[in-house]
C-alpha cells in the first residue's frame, strides 16, 4: 500500500490507453506466424499435395502473454511513473525558489540540490524563478531548461547570505498571478528570516523547507603550550552532540583529532587537540569533520610554520674554501627546514627573520647592537657560534660572560684528550636527543664562573664545563655554542646531532607574527575558501584588504575567507570570528527536507520493455525454426551482457603466468600484423636464450598497455606503426612508473620496413615522437662503446636487425672518470629506461612454428641475424642483470681480496 | 614474339588457379583407379602399336627405315586405331542444384564426379570434352583443367541459367554418333524426358548420373513451413509439413522410377548418387558402367 502511495504518474492519461490492450490480445490472436520459408528444389513433386490438418496456427499463449506485457510497460513507461515524494504545486502561478545558500547552507547540500530539482519537474511548464539569499539579482523567470540549469550551477557561498536583500528584490519584481514560494532555508536566524517570510506570504503562498540538523561553526582556536583549544557553536541547545575536530596539514592530512562533545543544554562544547610542537608547526587548518562548510573550518596562519632564518659570517674565506666555513655547515643542516638567507645583521633583520645566526661574530658593531636588541624584544632568537674572533673579546648580547682566550688540546689549560658530550640537562631543549658517542670538541670558548651558569648551561662537556649556554632576552632567547659552526673546533658539525640541536632551536622560536610583518602593506589573496571550506585559487575580482583593517574585515562577497598576504607569512581571514553565535530560524509551517529522492520509474520501464520485445523477437525466430543455426548470434548477444566478469578473470590469470615466470613481453599494438611478427620475434629470441643462457624464458606475452599491469616485466618490445594510437594520459603515467620502477622499454622505429628513408622524418620515427609525447625520458646518447648493453653477453660492436647501421640511443650515462684507469664497461645505476633503435630486431628474430626464420636479414643474411639475436642475448642479460656485467670487472680484485 | 603472350597468359593463369576441386578430383580418381583395370601400358606412345614386316601390298612410303636399318628385314609401322572415344560431360547448373541440406551442394558433388571421372578416362586414353565449352575434347591432363575451370567459371554459369530457363539438358553440340554423354544432374525439370529422347536421336549413348540430395529423399520437414521453388514463383504452404511427408516420398520415389525407365527405353543407363553418400562408390560404378569399352 505504502509503495503505491508513492507512485505517481506525469501524464496519467496515457494509462487509457491500457484499455486497448484486449483488442491487441485479439489482433495477435487472429494473425498466425508467419510459417518458415523453404527453398526446395522438387516442389514440383509437392504441388498438389493436401495438409490433412487445416486448421489454422496459432500464436502460443506464452508468446501473446509476453507481447502485451511487453506493451503494457511500454504504455506505463509513457505515462512517467514515479516513485516517492510528489511535491505538489497549487494554482498556476510561478514558482519562485528562495534558496539559502551562504556558508551555513553547505552542509547537506546534495539534499538542497535534489529538492530543487523535484520542485522543477513538478514546476512543469510554468515559468521559474531561482532567488539565492547569497547572491541576490534582479529576479527573472526562466523557462524549465534554463531553470534546470541555472540550479545545477548554484553553489554554496563562502559567506553569509543576505535575507532582507532578496527580500527587497522579490519585491521589486512585480511577479504576477500568485507566486508559489518555495523557501529552501539553512534553518539559521540571522535577524532578517522573519523580514523575508512576511515578505513572501504577503505575495503569495510559501513553503518553507529547514534542516534537521543546521551547520555548525567552528570558533577561532587558542594555541596553547600542547596544542589547540578548540570551541564549536550550534545553533540550538538540545540533546547532546558528539562531533570530530581534526588538525589537517597543508597537503589535507590529518595530524591529529580529538572527539568534541556538545553537552544537552548547551550551544557550545569544547576540546582539546594535543600536538607536538614540530607537528603543530604543520598545521593548516581546524575543521569540524563532516560539515563541508567553510563555517566549520578555521584556517591558521602561516608565518609560523616555516620560518625565516639569517646567516651572517664574519670570515671571508665563505667562497674559496666551502668546506672550512661555518656558513657551509649551517646552510646544509637549515635548509631543509627553514628558509634560509645570507647578509649582515641589519639587512637580516630588515628582512623579518626570525632566527639570527652569528657565526664567529666577535663583536656586534654600533648600530646593529640596537637592531638585535630590537630584534630581541621583538621575540627573534639570536643563536651565536664561537670562533677565533669571539676568543679576542666579545660584546655583552652573550648567555654568560666569556673568558678570552680559548682552550684547546695542548694549550695552557689543556685536555689530555678531546672531550665528550654528557648528557643534556633535564631544562635543556635538547632533553632527549641521542648523543653519538663519536663527536668530540677538541677546543671551546670557555665561560666565566658564575651562579647563573649551570642555569643557562644547555650543553656539558664530561668535564662540566658548558658547550651551549642559553639566556632569554626581551622576547626573545640569546644562544651561545662555545664550538665554530664548522668542524674546526669539534666533530659536532659532522654530526647528526648537530641537524637535531638546530631544529630544535628553531622550534624554539614562536615565529616572528605574520600580520606585524606587514603592518605597512595591503594583503593580497593567496587563497579563498568556497562554501563548502575548500581552498580555491582566488578569483581575479577578490581585493586585497589593508593590513590594518585587516582584524575588523568583515567577510563578503568581496573579501571571503582565506589566506591573505604572501606566500609563507599569509593571515588566515576566517568565517567566524571569537564571537559568533548561531541561532535556529523558527518560523511557523517550517518542513524538513526529507529524505526520499524522486525515483523516475520511466527508463527503468523502458528498458524493461525493451527487453521482452527482444525476447519476443528470439521466441519468434524460434517458432519459425530460424533459431538453431542464429543461436550463435544470441549467445554472442547474451555474452556481451556478461562480458565485464571474465575480462577480471583473465587479467588474473594473466598476471598469475606473468607473475610465475619472468617472460619477455611485447606492447600489443592492436595491428593484427605488428603483433604478430613481435610474437614471432620474442618467441624465436627465446629459443636463442633457452639455447645459450641460463635464462630459460617461458612463451612471450603480449601487452595492454591500458589495461594490464606492467611491473611483472622486465623488457617491454615496442614496435612502431603509423597506424597506432596516441596514448590516453592513463597509460603515459603508468609507462613512466614503469620507467621509473627499472622497467626498459625497447622502440623499434623498424624505419626500413616503414619505409625507404632511415632520421627523424621516417614514418617510424615521427610515430614514435607522437606516441612518446608526454613520457618521462631521460636524456638520450647514441649507444657509446664502452656500454655495458655492448658487453652483457657477447662482445658486440653494433646492433643489426633485419636491417643494418642504425643508430640506437640508451639513457645518457654519466661521464667517464678522467684520469681513472679505463674500465672496459660502464653502465650507470640501474638500467635504461628507453632503449631506441630502428633496425626491425623482431622480425629478424621472428621465427614460425617450425623454428625457421621469417624473414632475410638485409644485407647480412644469417651472419646478420647472429648478430641481431646476440644482441637480444645482450639486451635481455642487460635488462635483468642491470649494471652487473660492469661489476664484473672488479671481480679479480674481489678475487685478490678473498685469498 | 606475337604468339607467346596469350600463351603464357593462359598457362599462367591455369597455373595459378589450380582449384581445389582439381586436386579432390585428381584424388579421388586415384583412390579408384587402383581396384579396376588397366587398359595399356602407361609411357607409350600414344599412336605406335606395333611394327609388321613389310608385305608387298604396303606402299614403300610406309617404310620404318630406321627400324629396318637394324636388320635384314624391312618394316613397317603400324599404328593404332586412331579413332578413340569421345566422352562428352554435361552437368546441369540451374539454381535446383545449388540446394543443400548437408555440407555438400548438389552442383559441387556433381562437379567432383566429372572431373574425377574424367581424370580416369583420360589415364585411360579416352578423350573427354564438356558439352557447350570452347574447346575441343582431347585426352590430356591440360583439358581436364580447362574442364576444372569451365565448370566453376561464373560467366559460363550464368550464360547457362539464362539458356536453361527455356530447355533444360546439354547444349547442342556437335557430337559424333555413337559417342558418348555422362550427363550429370538432379533430373527434376519437367522437360527433361523431351531432352533425353531428343539426345538418344542423335544415336548418342548417354549415361545419366542422378545427384540426390538427402533432404529431397528423406523430407524431414515438420511444422508450419512454406516450401519456395528455387526458379519461378511456385510455392507450397503447409500447416503441417510431415502429414505430407509420406505422399511425397512415394512421389519422389516413382518420379526417379520414371527417368529410370525413360533411360532404360533409351537403352541408356541410370547411376544415383546421393550427396551424403561417399562419391567413391559413385564414382566406381560410373567407371564400371562407361570405361572399359
Amino acid at each position: 500500500m505504502g509503495l503505491f502511495s508513492a507512485l505517481s504518474f506525469g501524464a496519467p492519461w496515457i494509462l487509457a490507453a491500457l484499455a486497448a490492450l484486449p483488442v491487441l490480445w485479439w489482433l495477435l490472436k487472429v494473425t498466425p506466424p508467419q510459417p518458415r520459408r523453404i527453398f526446395f528444389p522438387p516442389i514440383r513433386l509437392l504441388l498438389g499435395l493436401k495438409d490433412e490438418e487445416q486448421t489454422p496456427a496459432h500464436t502460443p499463449w506464452w508468446l501473446l502473454l509476453l507481447r502485451l506485457l511487453a506493451a503494457g510497460l511500454l504504455i506505463l513507461a509513457l505515462a512517467e511513473p514515479m516513485l516517492g515524494r510528489n511535491v505538489k504545486l497549487l494554482g498556476d502561478g510561478p514558482l519562485v525558489l528562495v534558496v539559502d545558500n551562504g556558508w551555513t547552507a553547505a552542509k547537506n547540500w546534495s539534499q538542497r540540490q535534489s529538492l530543487i530539482t523535484d520542485l522543477l519537474r513538478a514546476a512543469d511548464d510554468r515559468p521559474v524563478a531561482i532567488v539565492p539569499t547569497a547572491t541576490p539579482g534582479p529576479v527573472t523567470l526562466l523557462d524549465a531548461g534554463a531553470a534546470e540549469k541555472s540550479a545545477r550551477e548554484l553553489k554554496p557561498m563562502p559567506w553569509p547570505g543576505d535575507r532582507a536583500a532578496a527580500a527587497a528584490q522579490i519585491a521589486r519584481a512585480h511577479l504576477a498571478g500568485r507566486p508559489q514560494f518555495s523557501w529552501l532555508s539553512d534553518g539559521l536566524e540571522d535577524g532578517q528570516g522573519d523580514t523575508l517570510r512576511r515578505a513572501l506570504a504577503g505575495a503569495g503562498s510559501l513553503r518553507i523547507f529547514a534542516p534537521d540538523r543546521p551547520a555548525l561553526g567552528l570558533l577561532p582556536a587558542r594555541h596553547d603550550g600542547t596544542g589547540f583549544a578548540v570551541t564549536a557553536i550550534r545553533a540550538n541547545n538540545q540533546g547532546g552532540l558528539r562531533v570530530q575536530v581534526a588538525a589537517v596539514g597543508s597537503r589535507g592530512e590529518t595530524l591529529s583529532d580529538a572527539p568534541l562533545d556538545f553537552r544537552a543544554g548547551d550551544k557550545r562544547g569544547q576540546t582539546h587537540i594535543t600536538l607536538p610542537l614540530e607537528v603543530r608547526n604543520q598545521t593548516a587548518r581546524l575543521e569540524i569533520r563532516g560539515e563541508d562548510s567553510a563555517g566549520a573550518v578555521q584556517l591558521l596562519d602561516t608565518g609560523g610554520a616555516e620560518r625565516r632564518v639569517g646567516l651572517v659570517s664574519a670570515a671571508a674565506t665563505e667562497n674559496e674554501q666551502p668546506l672550512l666555513s661555518d656558513i657551509y655547515y649551517l646552510e646544509r643542516a637549515l635548509t631543509p627546514f627553514a628558509d634560509v638567507e645570507k647578509g649582515t645583521i641589519s639587512d637580516l633583520i630588515g628582512r623579518r627573520v626570525s632566527v639570527l645566526f652569528l657565526a664567529d661574530v666577535g663583536q656586534i658593531s654600533g648600530s646593529d647592537v640596537d637592531a638585535v636588541k630590537k630584534f630581541l624584544k621583538g621575540g627573534g632568537v639570536l643563536i651565536r657560534f664561537a670562533g677565533p674572533r669571539m676568543s679576542n673579546g666579545t660584546d655583552d648580547l652573550v648567555p654568560v660572560s666569556l673568558r678570552t682566550g680559548g682552550r684547546y688540546l695542548g694549550s695552557a689549560m689543556a685536555w689530555n684528550q678531546p672531550q665528550h658530550l654528557t648528557s643534556f640537562p633535564a631544562l635543556s631543549p635538547f632533553n632527549g636527543l641521542a648523543i653519538p658517542a663519536e663527536v668530540t670538541v677538541s677546543r671551546q670558548i670557555l665561560a666565566e664562573p658564575s651562579a647563573e651558569l649551570t642555569q643557562r648551561a644547555w650543553a656539558r662537556l664530561t668535564d662540566g664545563t658548558p658547550l651551549v649556554t642559553a639566556r632569554q632576552s626581551g622576547g626573545g632567547w640569546i644562544v651561545l655554542f662555545h664550538i665554530t659552526a664548522s668542524p674546526a673546533w669539534s666533530s659536532l658539525p659532522l654530526s647528526g646531532l648537530y641537524v637535531d640541536m638546530l631544529k630544535r632551536l628553531l622550534a624554539l622560536s614562536a615565529g616572528t607574527p605574520a600580520a606585524a610583518l606587514a603592518r605597512l602593506s595591503n594583503l593580497a589573496p593567496i587563497t579563498v575558501m568556497d562554501g563548502f571550506g575548500h581552498l580555491q585559487p582566488p578569483a581575479p575580482d577578490i581585493a586585497p584588504i589593508a593590513a590594518r583593517d585587516f582584524e575588523r574585515v568583515q567577510i563578503s562577497a568581496k573579501h571571503p575567507p582565506g589566506l591573505y598576504g604572501a606566500k609563507g607569512v599569509a593571515s588566515a581571514l576566517n568565517e567566524l570570528g571569537a564571537a559568533a553565535r548561531l541561532e535556529p530560524l523558527s518560523l511557523s509551517g517550517m518542513q524538513s527536507y526529507g529524505d526520499a529522492r524522486t525515483i523516475v520509474l520511466e527508463p527503468y520501464l523502458l528498458a524493461l520493455g525493451a527487453l521482452l520485445l527482444c525476447l519476443d523477437a528470439l521466441a519468434s525466430l524460434w517458432l519459425r525454426g530460424y533459431l538453431p543455426t542464429r543461436l550463435a548470434g544470441a549467445a554472442a548477444m547474451l555474452a556481451l551482457l556478461f562480458v565485464a566478469a571474465p575480462r577480471a578473470q583473465a587479467d588474473e590469470a594473466m598476471n598469475l603466468k606473468a607473475a610465475l615466470d619472468t617472460r619477455l613481453a611485447y606492447v600489443v599494438t592492436g595491428l593484427a600484423d605488428v603483433d604478430q611478427v613481435s610474437r614471432e620475434g620474442l618467441s624465436g629470441l627465446n629459443l636463442v636464450l633457452k639455447a645459450r643462457t641460463s635464462y630459460e624464458p617461458q612463451d612471450p606475452i603480449g601487452v595492454d598497455i591500458l589495461h594490464d599491469d606492467l611491473s611483472f616485466y622486465p623488457l617491454l618490445y615496442w614496435p612502431m606503426d603509423p597506424r597506432e594510437k596516441n596514448l590516453p594520459p592513463e597509460a603515459i603515467s603508468k609507462l613512466n612508473d614503469y620507467m621509473r620502477l627499472g622497467g626498459t622499454i625497447l622502440f623499434d622505429t623498424r624505419d626500413l620496413t616503414l619505409g625507404a628513408v632511415r632520421g627523424a622524418n621516417s614514418p617510424g620515427q615521427q610515430t614514435l615522437r607522437r606516441i612518446t609525447q608526454g613520457l618521462d625520458l631521460p636524456p638520450l646518447e647514441p649507444v657509446p662503446a664502452d656500454h655495458v648493453l655492448t658487453k652483457a653477453f657477447y662482445i658486440l660492436k653494433d646492433f643489426p636487425g633485419r636491417w643494418a647501421g642504425g643508430q640506437v640511443w640508451v639513457e645518457r650515462l654519466p661521464p667517464a672518470e678522467k684520469g681513472k684507469e679505463r674500465v672496459p664497461a660502464r653502465g650507470g645505476d640501474g638500467v635504461s629506461p628507453v632503449i631506441i633503435g630502428g633496425n626491425d630486431w623482431a622480425a629478424a628474430w621472428a621465427v614460425d612454428s617450425g623454428g625457421h626464420p621469417l624473414s632475410e636479414p638485409m644485407p647480412g643474411g644469417e651472419m646478420q641475424r647472429e648478430v641481431a639475436f646476440r644482441f637480444g642475448v645482450n639486451l635481455v642479460m642487460y635488462a635483468l642483470t642491470g649494471n652487473y656485467k660492469t661489476d664484473q670487472v672488479h671481480a679479480p680484485a674481489l678475487l685478490e681480496r678473498l685469498k | 614474339m606475337t604468339g607467346f603472350s596469350p600463351l603464357q597468359h593462359e598457362a599462367d593463369a591455369l597455373g595459378a588457379g589450380l582449384p581445389p576441386l582439381m586436386v579432390a578430383a585428381d584424388r579421388l580418381a586415384a583412390s579408384v583407379s587402383l581396384g579396376a583395370h588397366g587398359r595399356r601400358k602407361a609411357g607409350i606412345g600414344e599412336n605406335f602399336w606395333q611394327f609388321r614386316r613389310y608385305g608387298s601390298a604396303d606402299s614403300v612410303g610406309r617404310i620404318d627405315w630406321r627400324q629396318s636399318a637394324k636388320s635384314q628385314h624391312l618394316f613397317v609401322r603400324e599404328r593404332e586405331w586412331e579413332a578413340a572415344q569421345t566422352v562428352w560431360f554435361w552437368r546441369d547448373s540451374d539454381p535446383g542444384m545449388q540446394f543443400r541440406s548437408g555440407d555438400i551442394s548438389k552442383l559441387d558433388r556433381a562437379n567432383l564426379l566429372l572431373l574425377a571421372l574424367a581424370a580416369l578416362l583420360v589415364r585411360g586414353g579416352e578423350r573427354v570434352g564438356l558439352m557447350g565449352a570452347a574447346f575441343l575434347p582431347a585426352a590430356s591432363r591440360f583439358t581436364l583443367s580447362r574442364i576444372g575451370h569451365a565448370l566453376l567459371d561464373k560467366a559460363m554459369q550464368e550464360k547457362e541459367r539464362a539458356r536453361t530457363v527455356q530447355t533444360s539438358g546439354p547444349p547442342p553440340t556437335p557430337v559424333a554418333r555413337g559417342s558418348r554423354i555422362v550427363w550429370f544432374s538432379d533430373f527434376l525439370q519437367p522437360d527433361i524426358e523431351d531432352r533425353m529422347t531428343a539426345f538418344a536421336r542423335l544415336g548418342v549413348v548417354g549415361h545419366l548420373v542422378r545427384i540426390v540430395d538427402p533432404a529431397e529423399e528423406d523430407f524431414p520437414y515438420t511444422g508450419r513451413a512454406r516450401f519456395e521453388a528455387p526458379r519461378g514463383h511456385d510455392s507450397a504452404l503447409f500447416g503441417r509439413a510431415e502429414s505430407v511427408a509420406s505422399d511425397y516420398r512415394a512421389r519422389f520415389t516413382a518420379h526417379g522410377e520414371k527417368i529410370a525407365r525413360t533411360a532404360t527405353k533409351l537403352g541408356w543407363s541410370m547411376t544415383a548418387h546421393r550427396t551424403d553418400h561417399a562419391p567413391q562408390t559413385a564414382l566406381i560404378a560410373l567407371h564400371a558402367a562407361i570405361g572399359p569399352s
